[in-house]
């Protein structure tokens, strides 16, 4: 169908792109079909090569023989090529070859079948282990939440205490006037100076 | 597997298994190279075959042999799965001895014979001229 490039076709290919009148080399087949016919093989007959009239006899009587002993050998060569097929498929050697095959088979399946159960321990004894640890770890977990739950409580209740103890010294309505007098009576001095030293001066000029 | 030329590859490729020589390595010009192959009938001659027999130089090496190769297991198989081989190739596998010796090698070698002798026959009789 789809033609390999030979020479011919890459050389007309080559002509056709090119455009030259002269062909370098001499290929078969420059002419097409249509092409006319050149001037110098006008009355041209082609005939067949000559044929030896005892050449020939000899030559059929030489081809029956041939044709005669190549179909006997194909006819041979197809009887060793069954009789292969079958000895392999149906022989003495094919059963206990099936027989060694199966047991391989059935062994390496019943190895198989081992190595899954002793993975399968393994696996149940790792999931044992990792339950195990997370349930410790839950445990762990609630104590700590319940401490810091404690603390919590803890912390909250010391600072009522303060509050309740500052409570006392607050300033209500009542004690408005009274804390208003003392306040006045006593004066504070929150100046003071310090050095580089570190020392505190609480003495100032300002009474 | 056996590669019957069965109905129904027949009707696939339409054609039959060949035994035939296939040019190898384009890669230099001037130097034929053949594989002895099985393939399709239809199939280019260089193109894609069912499997190698076989190698074939045409040229003669430097003690004056050409060199070819047969898988003779192969070649067995194949022609009693109805093969056909070529005329080359029949010829090869005929000089080889694994087939009858081909009628065209025979008669090529007579005609050759034939022309030799002529051809002696005529120098004779020249000289002879020449001389008398």
């Amino acid at each position: 169908m789809f033609q390999t490039l030979c020479g011919r076709s890459i050389r007309a290919a080559q002509l056709c792109a090119r455009r030259r009148a002269v062909v370098v080399e001499s290929i078969r087949g420059r002419k097409s079909r249509n092409d006319p016919v050149a001037k110098s093989k006008e009355g041209r007959i082609k005939m067949p090569p000559p044929v030896d009239p005892v050449e020939m006899v000899v030559l059929k009587e030489r081809f029956t023989e041939y044709t005669l002993i190549m179909t006997a050998l194909r006819l041979e060569f197809r009887e060793e090529l069954l009789r292969k097929k079958y000895e392999a498929e149906m022989g003495s050697l094919a059963a206990e070859r099936v027989r060694k095959e199966a047991d391989e088979h059935r062994a390496l399946m019943d190895w198989n079948r081992a190595e899954n159960q002793r993975m399968l321990q393994l696996r149940m004894q790792r999931i044992q282990k990792e339950k195990e640890e997370a349930e410790g770890k839950e445990l762990e977990a609630a104590l700590e939440l319940e401490q810091k739950r404690q603390e919590f409580i803890r912390i909250k209740e010391e600072e009522v205490l303060q509050l309740q103890e500052e409570a006392k010294h607050f300033i209500t309505l009542e004690n408005l006037d009274q804390r208003i007098e003392e306040a006045l009576d006593n004066p504070k001095n929150y100046n003071f100076a310090i050095d580089k030293g570190g020392r505190v001066i609480k003495q100032t000029v300002l009474k | 597997m056996v590669h019957l030329s069965s109905v129904l590859l027949k009707q696939y490729h339409g054609g039959y298994v060949v035994l035939r020589l296939a040019l190898a390595g384009h890669n230099q010009a001037n130097r034929p190279f053949y594989r002895i192959v099985a393939a399709f009938n239809k199939r280019a001659r260089d193109g894609k075959y069912i499997e190698q027999l076989g190698t074939y130089d045409p040229l003669p090496n430097i003690y004056n042999e050409k060199l070819v190769s047969f898988n003779y297991d192969r070649i067995k198989y194949w022609y009693g799965c109805g093969a056909h081989p070529t005329k080359s190739v029949a010829k090869l596998l005929g000089l080889a001895g694994f087939f009858p010796l081909h009628p065209m090698t025979v008669t090529g070698a007579e005609r050759h014979r034939a022309q030799a002798a002529q051809m002696d026959a005529s120098i004779i009789k020249d000289e002879e001229e020449e001389q008398g």
